[in-house]
């Protein structure tokens, strides 16, 4: 492919004009510094080849965290419309609702900190880590099948969590239109064992405490107070996600010759949303959808259960609420205005976050005047925000804004970058007691391996895509 | 760092890991982008082959059997918990193949099994020959 034209269109806006097969421009949001990065790859070139699919609106989009991924870019965001448009599995993602929960308690960082080896530990234990790591529910297929409906009220409706949880989850933790009779037997066999469990990679549960606020408003709208202890879950769908993900772009690999699509990377594949094909994956992929939902919904009553168990205090006394719960990887109807025109397009997010602006009905009535809360973990050494929608991420990015740090190096340059080194001594001389399933894992995830999520976060703000609440740094982490 | 065959390349990919593999026919490029699909999970040089698992698939073209062939052996790695280490193509044309893949269960060992391959993508795959040889660039999701 030619070297594609980059212009700086707004101060933290960049965009490849339309070119070639190109139907709409694509336009990533970052600085002028951040830039010099990410055109080093090849993200910026899978942000233009998502810009030749059918039925595209307004532009291929990227948020600050842009990076290599494979077809999308990570950090993607693309709207497709709902009659000429297509629906692409990797516009998702493998990990089909990877998402993060952030949840608040009622201790402080003092209150926890003598016991805070004690709760890493525990949460060690309650929580199944690591690769294909078996989880405590042993679930037959029918029972499967009710979770892949009924997602995170399945497992509050069993005991796990409480009543008040799935109001502030995305889609309340269940999303409609899931349908069992579109999931294939491999994704229901890869699935049964990991339902309650974190997974490998860069998922991780986090203990943290509230380091900084920038909008005391909104902070208090949220119920975040300076030094209160907080957790953040990051983990998906498992291997029911990503089954579901390859079954249906196996699939849709077909329905391109029978459509007569072509695009530039095979990895795009899609069918038109109205399809047979684009309908099964939608059944499919929102039962995976729930299949997260439900998911984070048990590992965080065993993170409650690990609190109680570790400080020796009552549900009520630890008072660890949720916050609130994003998905980063998923796609969804949502009506939106295009050149003045209300439409109900198909959202996909690839490493994005959706950002509602201030009163928009899908927000929890409690937060509904501040916007639509958004999680931003970073590495575990540093540093995670709490942001909230704005009314420009609407009329900009169909309501988006970023999910994360994205690394800046391979896992094999972490590895070296680490070799020799004790990474967990490192972190604990840092006050951060990290505990893995191997050491593997966290030698791969070292701090140094990711971005500074700082200056995702500020461009973000500073872009007017979202607004800084808050800063929460890390305590304590559990990774698979 | 660890040996490596010289017929296998791991690739630095940023979010993600990829192999560059190659073999004198299509069938040892298949049987040797399984072992490096192996190699990137487990030590894959002490893995003995004591059980055996037989793949039949059809798919339309080289590149997308390429791509079910290693699919097929992770899901058997992630429902069974088995590493295979030795690989052998029966038939390998006309959008079918036939093959078996060696191996073992490592059991509970956390130290065995390195991480976990999501998916393996089509991204960028092109299953080229050059004189002589084979080869296919593969990304993993990690």
């Amino acid at each position: 492919m030619e070297t594609l034209k980059v212009e700086q269109v707004a101060p933290y806006l960049w965009e490849v004009p339309r070119t070639g097969g190109m139907r709409v421009p694509a336009r990533i949001y970052a600085t002028r510094r951040m830039m010099q990065d990410i055109v080093r790859d090849k993200a910026v070139e899978q942000a233009a080849n998502v810009a030749h699919m059918p039925g595209i609106v307004k532009a291929s989009l990227a948020m600050p965290d842009i990076h290599w991924g494979y077809g999308f870019p990570i950090g993607g965001v693309a709207a497709f419309d709902e009659e000429e448009g297509v629906i692409s599995p990797g516009g998702v993602g493998y990990d089909i609702n990877c998402g993060v929960r952030l949840m608040a308690s009622k201790l402080t960082r003092t209150d926890v900190l003598p016991h805070l080896k004690d709760l890493v530990d525990r949460l060690f234990e309650f929580v199944p880590t690591g690769v294909g790591a078996p989880g405590a529910l042993r679930l037959s297929t029918p029972e499967l099948k009710k979770v892949a409906q009924k997602g995170a009220e399945w497992a509050v409706a069993r005991g796990y969590g409480s009543q008040a949880d799935p109001e502030y989850i995305e889609e309340h933790g269940q999303i409609s239109g899931a349908d069992p009779a579109a999931v294939t037997a491999k994704a229901w066999q890869r699935g049964r064992p990991q339902l309650g469990t974190l997974g490998s990679g860069n998922h991780f549960l986090e203990v943290g405490y509230v380091a900084e606020v920038y909008d005391n408003e909104a902070a208090r709208v949220l119920g975040l107070d300076l030094d209160q202890v907080t957790v953040i879950i990051h983990t998906g769908s498992r291997g029911f996600g990503h089954q579901t993900c390859e079954d249906n772009l196996a699939r849709m690999d077909t329905a391109m010759r029978t459509y007569k699509l072509t695009l530039p990377d095979r990895q795009l594949a899609c069918a038109p949303i109205q399809s047979p094909e684009g309908q099964a994956y939608l059944g499919a992929m929102r039962c995976a959808i729930n299949f997260a939902f439900a998911n984070r919904q048990v590992i965080a009553h065993q993170t409650r259960r690990a609190f109680e168990a570790a400080t020796g205090r009552s549900e009520t006394d630890v008072g660890l609420r949720t916050v609130y719960e994003v998905a980063h990887n998923i796609a969804k109807f949502e009506r939106h205005e295009v050149d003045g025109k209300q439409m109900r397009l198909c959202v996909h997010r690839k490493g994005a976050t959706r950002a509602f602006g201030p009163d928009n009905p899908e927000i929890p009535v409690a937060y509904r005047k501040i916007g639509q809360p958004v999680l931003v973990p970073g590495d575990m050494g540093r540093y995670s925000y709490v942001l909230v929608g704005t009314d420009q991420a609407m009329t900009e990015t169909f309501g988006s804004t970023c999910h994360g740090a994205g690394r800046q190096m391979s896992r094999r340059q972490a590895k070296k970058v680490a070799a020799g080194r004790d990474i967990s001594a490192e972190l604990r001389e840092e006050g951060i007691i990290v505990r893995g399933a191997s050491r593997r894992t966290i030698v791969e995830e070292i701090p140094e391996a990711y971005k500074d999520v700082a200056e995702v976060v500020e461009t973000c703000h500073l872009a007017g895509i979202s607004r800084k609440v808050a800063q929460l740094r890390p305590m304590g982490c559990i990774k698979g | 760092m660890r040996d490596c065959p010289e017929w296998l390349r791991e690739i630095d990919h940023t979010a993600d890991a990829g192999i560059e593999v190659s073999g004198r026919t299509q069938e040892e490029l298949f049987e040797r982008a399984a072992y490096g699909m192996f190699w990137l999970i487990t030590s894959v040089e002490s893995v003995e082959p004591v059980t055996v698992r037989h793949v039949e698939l059809k798919a339309n073209d080289l590149e997308a059997l390429l791509v079910k062939w290693l699919s097929e052996l992770n899901y058997l790695h992630q429902v069974e918990h088995l590493v295979f280490s030795r690989f052998e193509i029966d038939e390998l044309g006309g959008g079918r193949l036939e093959g078996r893949a060696y191996g073992d269960n490592p059991g509970s060992d956390e130290q065995t099994v390195f991480g976990e391959i999501k998916a393996v993508t089509y991204h960028g795959l092109r299953i080229v020959k050059h004189d002589g040889q084979w080869s296919a660039t593969i990304i993993f999701d990690l």
